[in-house]
């Protein structure tokens, strides 16, 4: 089938597109990719349609959110996304030694963010912002809690991707999976981009 | 190192192959940064008459998202051009439910 090395040993430069395998994972996991540009696209519409809808004595949107807290996570979640450029730039370089690194810094910020949301959505509860509490606060918790549980996904996955490197090694088998996981974790990046905008920012304006 | 790239790249069967440096992530790195905190020091700020804030906020995310996309998912490098229909058919399909939802749902 597909080879699983180069001939003499040494991968080829972009081992991710060396097999026709590898290039069409590349392409479906675009096609995935709009497929989840829609449903985070569905969930932003619904909390724009919904995000005035809080009854009379429950926070809103101005009075809950903390802005220190979200700038913390925004920056946390870039730096991981400039980490896991340097995982693919290492893999290209074919430094499985630096390229597990990366991934591991990668998969710790992850986690770090995650712990952020926890302690933004337990304080939000404290506030009386409740899933239930109004449509606002369905809305939001849906939207933002999509988010959080894809970063959770990709914690998870590249988790794993960096055990199977760590016992099979980088080949052309392997490769086009952490760039792919790659591509994941800089799409979770862009949604927060536009959560952190849209929802928090915008929030705190209007 | 080096010696090592250029068998790999004399190999590589007439292609051209050239192993990008850090520098231009870290910039675009530090240009996403600077997109941050300043969409964050407008809100904070908060003087600023709020349409003029919300165009100022969309416009500061679109360029940042195109910064991470076209560097870091690398959709600017050859041969993406059917990620690129994917990617914008699904831009197509928010922007017309953010539409739906924002001017239609409440009118």
């Amino acid at each position: 089938m597909s080879a699983h090395s180069h001939v003499d040993g040494q991968l080829p430069h972009e081992p991710e597109k060396a097999t026709l395998e590898g290039r069409n994972k590349v392409l479906a996991f675009w096609l995935f990719l709009g497929g989840e540009t829609v449903l985070f696209g569905t969930l932003f519409s619904v909390y724009l349609a919904l995000r005035g809808q809080v009854l009379e004595g429950n926070p809103s949107a101005n009075e809950l959110f903390d802005l220190p807290l979200v700038a913390a996570a925004t920056f946390i979640l870039l730096t991981s996304s400039l980490t896991s450029v340097f995982a693919i730039q290492a893999m290209h370089r074919n430094n499985v030694k630096s390229m597990i690194n990366w991934l591991i810094v990668t998969v710790a910020l992850g986690l770090g963010f995650l712990v952020l949301e926890v302690y933004e959505f337990i304080h939000y509860l404290h506030m009386g912002h409740g899933f239930t509490t109004s449509a606002f606060s369905s809305s939001f918790y849906t939207l933002v809690g999509f988010h959080g549980a894809h970063v959770i996904l990709g914690v998870v996955w590249i988790s794993l991707l960096i055990g199977q490197v760590y016992k099979k090694g980088l080949n052309t088998v392997t490769a086009p999976k952490i760039y792919v996981a790659g591509l994941y974790w800089h799409f979770v990046d862009v949604v927060w981009v536009f959560i952190f905008t849209v929802v928090y920012l915008m929030g705190k304006v209007g | 190192m080096a010696g090592n790239h250029s068998n790999t790249a004399a190999e590589g069967k007439g292609k051209r192959h050239r192993v990008e440096g850090p520098q231009k992530h870290i910039v675009a790195y530090i240009f996403s940064i600077l997109l941050t905190v300043l969409a964050f020091a407008t809100v904070a700020a908060g003087e600023i008459n709020s349409t003029f804030t919300y165009i100022l906020l969309v416009v500061m995310a679109a360029l940042q998202v195109f910064v991470q996309m076209s560097f870091w998912m690398h959709m600017k490098d050859r041969g993406h051009l059917l990620p690129i229909i994917g990617i914008f058919f699904g831009v197509f399909v928010v922007f017309t439910c953010v539409v739906m939802a924002e001017f239609w749902v409440w009118w």
